[in-house]
């Protein structure tokens, strides 16, 4: 009993500190408030997550760009929480009061409108990512939403799956891994897969599953079809590398990693390695550390007036960026310069990885 | 007092026969998925069954004597992947230079109990529900590895825990003896020690165990340490399989854990049920995962025909005209 008087009594306490500290805190915001709309621009990334290594990298690289650019740089995590994503950036903008350059990875599609639109009514300046409704458009709210970059889901699922079937000699049987089934870079994935397919009649899909991009359950998941289908499998297509890499565990369980190639997407460092003992065929990356940079690249340069983005032709509003394949053909290069070291990227080359407009 | 063997007849035949429901649907189940497709009843499947059913035993152990208490274990990822995080830190790994081996292990399920500890005091010190008590650990456990992690997935590289995994034993691999240990260890507790029988008196009725002289705090916080124990276990197991700990190693566990001390007959409301009906629970859910994909179901039914499984075995298993209320 006396213990438990005694913790209320330190709730009493803390609870007038907390208030006391509160105010002390809004009060330290609101004053450099006045000092910063003469300033430089502030650049913010919102992301997802920063539990995954693809946000995580993400996050390096928007680093790298604004220690480059010599500016000020904040990250907001969403976790997951639309809500969340979209007030954290309306305090940013409220925060900065609109003199900020906005990278965004929606959390998801419909969120795209309210960030815009909040940015637009700031004058603050954004670059989305990824997710935005099909009838969102960038030209719509010139100057101030510059871009909207993607990586075309199709090419990557049919890339990864031609490198597979080479890898196997051109016949035999593969099982596929999906992603979460309503999303689209899961759809775009397996629509390359079946478009290679379709080009590969000696190349039988054995059974296509859903791992959730999750490798924990492309563990289990793998177990089950070896089951099934055993020695027939002669290579896994996973449409992103982590499951691909719970996949790989479950072949090393029975002896059999590095006999059957998988492939992937995201080129996470588990993956590289993989490529590298020849466990996977290849990865292929949208290069998360370019995205965070040439995001808030893109946007700083749009805001400081380097460029006009209303005079920019349609495919460097909406575009897709080149992803980058890692094979056992460069492995060894994409290790040292981004394992081993910091990727170097020209951050003036603000349009180099442009390959077309966006499908609609 | 009866012996183990004994026990595990009483509630396989006992007094009353909607207990064998479970097992019942265990072996239909078994039985259907071996006509359909042979391969089931492989030597090699059932050693793969075994495998993929060793992470969620060891859980499900844990989260059988809160469930047994009538509270709630929320923290069982965030546990599982602190858990996880510590073991591939502190062993030879891709990302520092540590390689303390088997004391990381150590480490790793003491890390676990200490997160269930804390989830015991603060349910009885702070008079917290478990449900929020645990909800919150399971936060305080994600953040910190997420932290300790960097978002990113840490490669284990020692070869002895990689083992649990990768080396057999009489067939098995080693992992699977692990579960089998944490079951009868758990079986032990449950049917042999005060404690278990505490625990299960909490469930029946708190009030009246209190009366009786129990010391009910006490009961909780040991519960509490004892399943963040199991939840360790389970950390290393996952992160020795996997061969990486992330940070969100330990996704969808909890709901598959629950499902399967459900599923065995332990009812949410607490005192009754136990670890045996939790084994059969696992194999159960285990066994459906696995012949789902024996069966070539289409993934975009599987979720469909695993909650109409989740619904059929728990009202088989229950006696519907017993309970007045249903809320």
């Amino acid at each position: 009993m006396k213990d438990r008087n005694s913790l209320t009594l330190s709730g009493n306490v803390s609870r007038r500190t907390l208030v006391l500290g509160a105010t002390a805190g809004v009060a330290a915001l609101a004053m450099p408030k006045v000092l910063r709309a003469q300033e430089k621009p502030t650049l913010v990334t919102s992301i997802r997550s920063l539990s995954n290594p693809y946000h995580a990298v993400w996050k390096t690289g928007a680093e790298a760009y604004a220690k480059w650019a010599g500016l000020e740089h904040v990250t907001l995590v969403s976790e997951g929480n639309s809500e969340k994503g979209i007030a954290d950036i309306k305090a940013m903008l409220a925060k900065t009061n609109g003199n900020m350059v906005l990278n965004s990875d929606p959390n998801d599609t419909p969120d795209a409108r309210p960030i815009v639109e909040a940015c637009a009514k700031a004058g603050a300046y954004v670059v989305t990512q990824w997710n935005k409704p099909a009838d969102l458009h960038p030209k719509d709210f010139n100057p101030n939403y510059v871009s909207h970059i993607e990586f075309d889901g199709i090419a990557s699922g049919k890339t990864i799956a031609e490198i597979l079937f080479k890898t196997i000699g051109g016949k035999g049987g593969i099982v596929a891994l999906g992603g979460l089934i309503s999303t689209t870079a899961a759809i775009e994935r397996k629509k390359g897969l079946d478009a290679a397919l379709a080009a590969n009649p000696d190349i039988k899909l054995l059974d296509f599953q859903v791992a959730n991009w999750k490798s924990t359950e492309a563990f289990d998941l793998m177990g089950n079809l070896l089951t099934r289908f055993g020695d027939d499998i002669k290579g896994i297509w996973a449409a992103n590398d982590d499951m691909g890499s719970g996949a790989l565990e479950a072949l090393r369980a029975e002896n059999l990693a590095g006999k059957v190639p998988i492939v992937g997407v995201d080129g996470i460092k588990t993956a590289v390695d993989a490529v590298r003992t020849g466990e996977f065929a290849c990865t292929v990356t949208s290069d998360p550390f370019w995205q965070g940079g040439m995001g808030l690249a893109i946007g700083y340069n749009a805001k400081i007036g380097k460029f006009d983005p209303t005079k920019e032709p349609p495919e460097h509003r909406e575009f897709y960026g080149k992803a980058v394949l890692i094979s056992h053909d460069n492995v060894e290069e994409y290790y040292k310069t981004n394992v081993e070291s910091k990727p170097e990227i020209d951050w003036n080359d603000l349009w180099g990885r442009v390959t077309g407009a966006i499908r609609t | 007092m009866t012996l183990l063997p004994g026990r595990i007849a009483t509630v396989f035949g006992g007094r009353r026969w909607r207990s064998l429901a479970p097992l019942a649907v265990l072996i239909v189940l078994c039985i259907l998925i071996a006509i359909a497709n042979p391969n089931f009843i492989e030597l090699r499947n059932l050693v793969r069954l075994a495998n993929s059913a060793a992470v969620p035993l060891t859980l499900a152990m844990g989260l059988t004597f809160i469930i047994l208490m009538g509270s709630i274990d929320l923290s069982v990822e965030g546990t599982l992947s602190v858990s996880a995080m510590v073991v591939v830190l502190l062993a030879a790994n891709d990302s520092n230079g540590n390689d303390y081996g088997w004391w990381a292990v150590l480490a790793a399920i003491a890390s676990g109990t200490i997160m269930g500890l804390i989830s015991g005091l603060v349910q009885t010190t702070l008079r917290i529900p478990s449900f929020m008590a645990t909800l919150g650990m399971w936060f305080i456990g994600l953040g910190l590895s997420v932290y300790m992690l960097g978002g990113s997935a840490i490669r284990l590289n020692d070869a002895s825990i990689r083992d649990l995994a990768l080396h057999r034993f009489l067939g098995l691999p080693l992992a699977v003896w692990v579960a089998i240990g944490a079951f009868l260890l758990a079986a032990v507790i449950q049917y042999y020690t005060r404690l278990g029988r505490h625990i299960l008196a909490i469930g029946g009725d708190e009030d009246v165990t209190k009366l009786s002289g129990v010391n009910v705090t006490r009961v909780r916080i040991t519960a509490f340490a004892l399943a963040g124990f199991f939840f360790g276990i389970s950390g290393v197991l996952a992160a020795a399989q996997l061969g990486q700990s992330h940070a969100v190693i330990g996704d969808g566990r909890l709901f598959a854990a629950v499902t399967a001390v459900v599923v065995g007959g332990t009812a949410l409301t607490g005192g009754e049920g136990g670890v045996v009906n939790t084994l059969i629970g696992v194999l159960i859910v285990t066994v459906l995962a696995n012949g789902m994909i024996l069966l070539g179901i289409s993934p975009y039914v599987q979720q469909t025909v695993q909650g109409l499984m989740i619904i059929a075995a728990v009202a088989l298993s229950l006696d519907r005209v017993r309970l007045r209320i249903v809320k």
